[in-house]
Formats: structure tokens, sequence, C-alpha cells
């Protein structure tokens, strides 16, 4: 099966459920909300086979360049919104996490990048850098996704006023333990990536770092999230403050995986 | 074979009525022997509840409706005629809508209480426990506990709180998650901060702290649940400790203060702090609304949450509703044809015998053809037969009214000669 295929397929299906999750999100209805989520992982699973054909036919993880790169990211952050809608039943991470996983594996399919076949490009130290950097930026956001949830639910109870998204969050100790974990964990493995990647890059080019958009963009991104994290330790996640530097931190995140395109 | 209902509900008849005619568990199975020796009943169900006593039954014919209510008239002790004015009598399709209501509470007091669908499986289990359930009832019964569930899965219709004591369950539960292994602080000796106190104990609490002025109330109340008692003077620690404080004293001022609640959140490290004011006036200081991590709701915050929850439950009654009416139809359909099917397959049979005795005969006259000529002919006379057998087939499985059915049934089984 053409790897193209399974990606437009995977792209198509993700689109059909990220619009009837967003459109239904608010009528408080469980149906709309099932089938979204039936067809999200349809989705899921030819975007499962399209990394998996990648895999046999380039002989290395699907890390190589942005088109492999977001794809991957966007597998990993369905998988573990699944994980975690199995576990809490939460809906509402869907309309944070579903257009996120659509607007990644759109980058893969329009971006056209040449494989890294230099023995440099696909060393041990580069796939780690990658594979840890991709691993902690899904965590970090869903971390994020459930930080919002957590703010939502905060509000709410706050003022008494439950909005149409109440029976869809789930509890705001649910919302605070996930987004502080996925933060926490994230983040840790996101810094052991970038340390990784630092150590690549002294390797090949004789440098630590230098001042591309990728790089850039990605200590911003692990600074601000190395406040978002602060805030969530200390208990002051509520802080408008808080709430910007995350929208910071998202943005940095998304600069970075984009700068990969111009590495 | 008609379906009947006849009963009185809180609707119909006021309580007197209604405890003369409930029946204890454990009388249940001696009702259902008397119920099903009545002449003419095949499968009989009794559902007795605090808000209605309905017999159940399927019955060869509908004369059976007089000696219920007979039977009814006998269990109330009371005149045939001052029974009349509070039973109501429900046949065939109505019977399904009836069932399929009440077992999703549609027809309960408070709209969408999901007690009554467990009271109407357990009615069911003791008659087919009792062996009074014949095939009718039996797919009747499995029928509306599927109704019932999708009722409750589709619309969600008995999720919220819709009593001041259960929403302020259900904010705890959306502030906690799980409430097990929580601490509860209960100040004061109010009914309703007893009742908000009991309903949150029946979901595992580790522990409830009661605090009083009068020391033996609290001691009293703390053995209620299980739980310890502490001098009034002395509860500020447990504000840090506990997870919900219950305020409910008759104290004309505030007896938690906001810096209480900042001084117990310090050492609480990021656990949040539920606090629900149910006097009045109110006991916990206002201002406490406003510091993170503190989640302050007073008597009128949970009134208004069960308010609005109740407007909300009558969206979903109007869908639950739909879904009724669609089930019902199709029920009712699968059981017409259900009904009609040893009669169809009977004229089938007696059709397809004709069919082959007199192809037979005809192929014998005709003399030596070839395999097409043969198919044709055979294929001509199988097409005649399933042509003719069309509109009874469809008049059998689409006759809605039972007493229409049988006489569709006894006409085309004399048109065509069945047995």
């Amino acid at each position: 099966m053409s790897p193209n295929l399974t990606l437009y397929a995977a792209l198509a299906l993700y689109a059909a459920g990220t619009i009837v999750a967003l459109a239904t999100l608010f009528t408080r209805e469980k149906r709309p909300q099932h089938v979204a989520l039936g067809v999200m992982i349809a989705g899921f699973v030819a975007h499962t086979v399209w990394i998996g054909t990648i895999c046999v036919r380039t002989h290395h993880p699907p890390l190589t360049n942005l088109p492999e790169a977001a794809g991957f990211t966007a597998w990993l952050v369905f998988a573990i919104e699944l994980a975690l809608f199995i576990r809490y039943r939460v809906h509402a991470a869907s309309f944070f996490v579903y257009p996120l996983v659509l607007m990644l594996l759109t980058l893969s399919a329009v971006v056209h990048d040449p494989f890294i076949k230099t023995p440099a490009g696909i060393s041990r130290l580069f796939i780690t850098h990658v594979f840890l950097t991709t691993i902690g930026v899904a965590g970090l956001l869903i971390g994020l996704a459930f930080g919002v949830l957590a703010w939502a639910q905060d509000r709410a109870l706050k003022t008494k006023n439950r909005g149409a998204l109440w029976d869809w969050i789930p509890s705001l100790n649910v919302c605070k333990t996930v987004s502080y974990r996925a933060l926490a964990i994230g983040f840790s493995i996101y810094t052991l990536g970038i340390l990784a990647g630092i150590l690549w890059s002294y390797r090949t080019t004789a440098g630590l770092m230098d001042l591309r958009v990728k790089q850039v963009g990605a200590v911003v991104a692990w600074i601000l999230f190395a406040i978002v994290l602060q805030a969530y330790i200390s208990d002051t996640y509520r802080t408008r403050r808080t709430a910007v530097i995350g929208a910071c931190a998202f943005v940095a995140i998304m600069v970075a995986i984009l700068g990969i395109h111009h590495a | 074979m008609p379906l009947i209902v006849v009963g009185v509900n809180h609707r119909t008849a006021a309580v007197d009525v209604r405890e003369r005619l409930s029946i204890a568990p454990s009388r249940m199975a001696d009702t259902l022997d008397e119920l099903r020796a009545l002449d003419g009943i095949n499968g009989a169900s009794v559902l007795s509840t605090c808000n209605r006593v309905e017999a159940i039954v399927s019955a060869s014919a509908e004369d059976v409706i007089e000696p219920i209510v007979d039977w009814l008239t006998q269990r109330a002790g009371t005149a045939r005629a001052e029974l009349e004015k509070h039973v109501y009598i429900l046949r065939h399709g109505d019977v399904l809508k009836h069932l399929f209501r009440v077992a999703s509470g549609l027809d309960s007091m408070i709209v969408g209480e999901p007690q009554i669908a467990g009271q109407v499986r357990a009615a069911f289990l003791a008659s087919r426990e009792r062996g009074a359930l014949d095939s009718l009832l039996s797919q009747v019964f499995d029928q509306t506990m599927r109704v019932a569930k999708r009722v409750r899965t589709d619309t969600g219709i008995g999720e919220h709180a819709v009593s001041v004591p259960y929403a302020a369950v259900e904010l705890a539960k959306k502030i906690f998650g799980d409430l097990h292994g929580l601490q509860v602080l209960l100040l004061g000796a109010g009914d309703m901060g007893e009742l908000t106190a009991e309903h949150l104990s029946a979901f595992g609490l580790e522990q409830i702290f009661v605090a009083n002025r009068a020391h033996d109330r609290a001691i009293e109340l703390a053995e209620r649940f299980h739980g310890q008692a502490v001098k009034f003077e002395n509860v500020e620690p447990y504000l840090a400790s506990c997870d919900i404080v219950i305020a409910s004293t008759a104290a004309p001022h505030f007896v938690v203060e906001s810096d209480h609640v900042h001084r117990a959140l310090a050492t609480r490290r990021r656990r949040n702090l539920f606090l629900i004011d149910l006097s009045v006036p109110r006991n916990i200081d206002p201002a406490i609304a406003g510091i993170d991590g503190a989640y302050l709701y007073n008597i009128d915050d949970l009134q208004q949450v069960a308010n609005s929850n109740r407007e909300l439950r009558m969206q979903k009654a109007h869908e639950a509703e739909e879904i009724v009416e669609r089930e019902v139809e199709g029920f009712r359909r699968r059981l017409v044809a259900q009904d009609a099917v040893p009669t169809i397959v009977e004229l089938q049979g007696r059709l397809e015998d004709i069919r082959a005795h007199e192809l037979e005969k005809c192929l014998r006259r005709m003399g030596p053809m070839s395999a097409d000529q043969r198919a044709a002919i055979e294929q001509l006379s199988t097409q005649l037969v399933n042509k003719i057998l069309h509109y009874p087939i469809l008049q059998l499985k689409e006759a809605d009214e039972p007493a229409e059915r049988e006489t569709l049934r006894k006409t085309i089984r004399k048109i065509f000669g069945l047995r």
C-alpha cells in the first residue's frame, strides 16, 4: 500500500472527526462525540499504518525530516489522548487535541522534505534526540490541553456559571493531575531530547548550537514550559500570566517544529 | 395476545389508596400466584413501589380486566366503585409505551430518577423466578430494560442532581472526582447539613468530623456517620485536613473566616477545599469565594444548581419521549410480525404444496421438454404463488390491533383451508 494513500486516508478521517467533534461540542449530546471519536480512531489506525510503512521502507523510525517528525508527533499526541480518554472519559480535550493532530498531519502531507541519508543524519544520537524531543513535545501539548481544561473548570466552579462544556470536562482534580503529570514528564523527556540534540550538533558541526529557528524556538519553548510547570508546582496556574505564557510556549514549540524544515 | 396493565400511581391515587395496595417483597410470590390463578391470564408481573402498584399481564382476551379490577378491590379492602376512580387500564401499544416510560423514569414523580429502573427490573425478575412470565411478557421485560438503558445513556436524563444535598455531592465530584478517601467536617447539626453529609458518606468518605455547640449532639451525629466528634472551639486544624466543610449552624455570625481558610490552604499543598454553607444567616465568610483553591457554595447557589438541573432534565425528557415513541413503534412491529409467523409459514407451505402438485401434473401432461423450458414453467409457478401471497402476508404483518389481526388470521386460514 502506498504510504501516501494511508496518509491521506488518515488526514481525511481526522478532518471529518475534528469537524464533527467541534461542531457538536456545545450541544451536550454524547452520540456525535462518540461518532467523532470513532472516526478519529479509524484515522489513527490509518496513521499507524502510514508510520509502519515508512519504518519498513526506510529502515529507520519516521523522525528524519519535518513531515515525518510532525506526523510522528501527531500520532503520539493522539495515542496519549486516547489513553487518557480510556482512563478518564474526557471528551472535552478534543477541542484542542483533534485540531492539533489534524494540523500536524496536514504539515506532513503538504511539506516535502528529502530524507536525511547521511550517516550523521541517521546516527543513533540524532534518532535519540528527535525521538525524545517528539515524546516530550507530545507530553507538553497534552499537558497544555488539560491545563486549559483545569482553568476552565476552575472558572466554572468559581463563577458558578457551568457553561456548555460542564458535562464534558472531568473533575478539577483529574484535569490538574493529568496536566501536571503530562507537563512534568513531557518536560523531563523534552529536556533530555534537547541535551541529545546539543550533543549531536556538537559532534556534527563542532558547535553546541547555532541560532537557527528550530533551535531558538526549542530553547524558548523549554524556558516557557519551565515557567508553566513551576506555576503548577506552586499552584498559581490559574493566573492570566500563566495562561499567556502557556500560549507563548505553544507558539514557540510550533515554531521549533516548523523550523525543522529550514534546518 | 393482549397485553394489559391495571394499576394506580401517584397521579391517580393518594398515598392512603396506594399503601393499601402495596405489596411487600416477602408477599410478592403469593401475590403473583393469586394473579396468575385468574382465568385467561398467561403471564403476570406486579410492580409495587411507593409511587405505583400495577398488575402487568399478557392474557388470551381482554375480558380478564374485570377480574383483575375485582382482585385489586379485594386487596385494597374497599368498594369497587371507590377504587375505580383511581385505577387506570392500558392495553397493547399503550402498555409498551407506559412500561418504557416508567422504566426510563419519565412517569416518575421526580422525572428521570434512576431508582425506578431497578424496581422494574426487580419486579420482572421476581415474576420470572416464580415462573409467572410467559414468552411475550419476557420479551416485553427485556425490551423495557433495553429502552430504559438506552434512554439513560443517550440522553443522560438522570445525570444531574435535582435536590440541594445531591447538588452538593455533584459539585464535590466536579472538584475532587472520586470522593473515596476524602474527609468531611460538619459544622452544626442542621437538617440540611446532616442530609448532605449523609449523601456524601455514601461515596466512600474516609472520615466525617462533627462539631456542634452542644457536644452531645455532635457525638450522637458522629456515631450515626461512624465519624468523630470534635469540640466546636477546636475546629480550625480540621479545616486543613478536611476536603469538604459543611456549615449548618444556628450561629448569627461567620464561624469560618477568610484567615482560617488562608491558613488551611497554606498547609494543604495544592489540595482544593470545598465549603458548603447551608446556614441562614451565613456561617462562612463570602469573601472566601475569592481565594484560589477554595470553592464556596451557599444554600442559594446549590438551589440554583438544582433548579437548573431540573430544567435540563425536562429538556432531556423531551428527547427521551422521542426515543420511547420510536422504540414502541419498532417493538410493536416486531411483535406483530412474530405473531403472524406461524400463519405465514403454514400459508406458504400450503401454497407450495399446491404449486408442486399442480406443476407435476402439468409437466406430465406436456411431455418431453428442454431443461430451459422446464425451468421457465417452474419459475412461472413460483412467481404466481409469491404474487398471490404478497398481500395476505403484508396484511398479517401490518395489522395493528390484536382483534383485527385475529380476524384477519382466521379469515386467511379459512380461505386457504389451513388447519
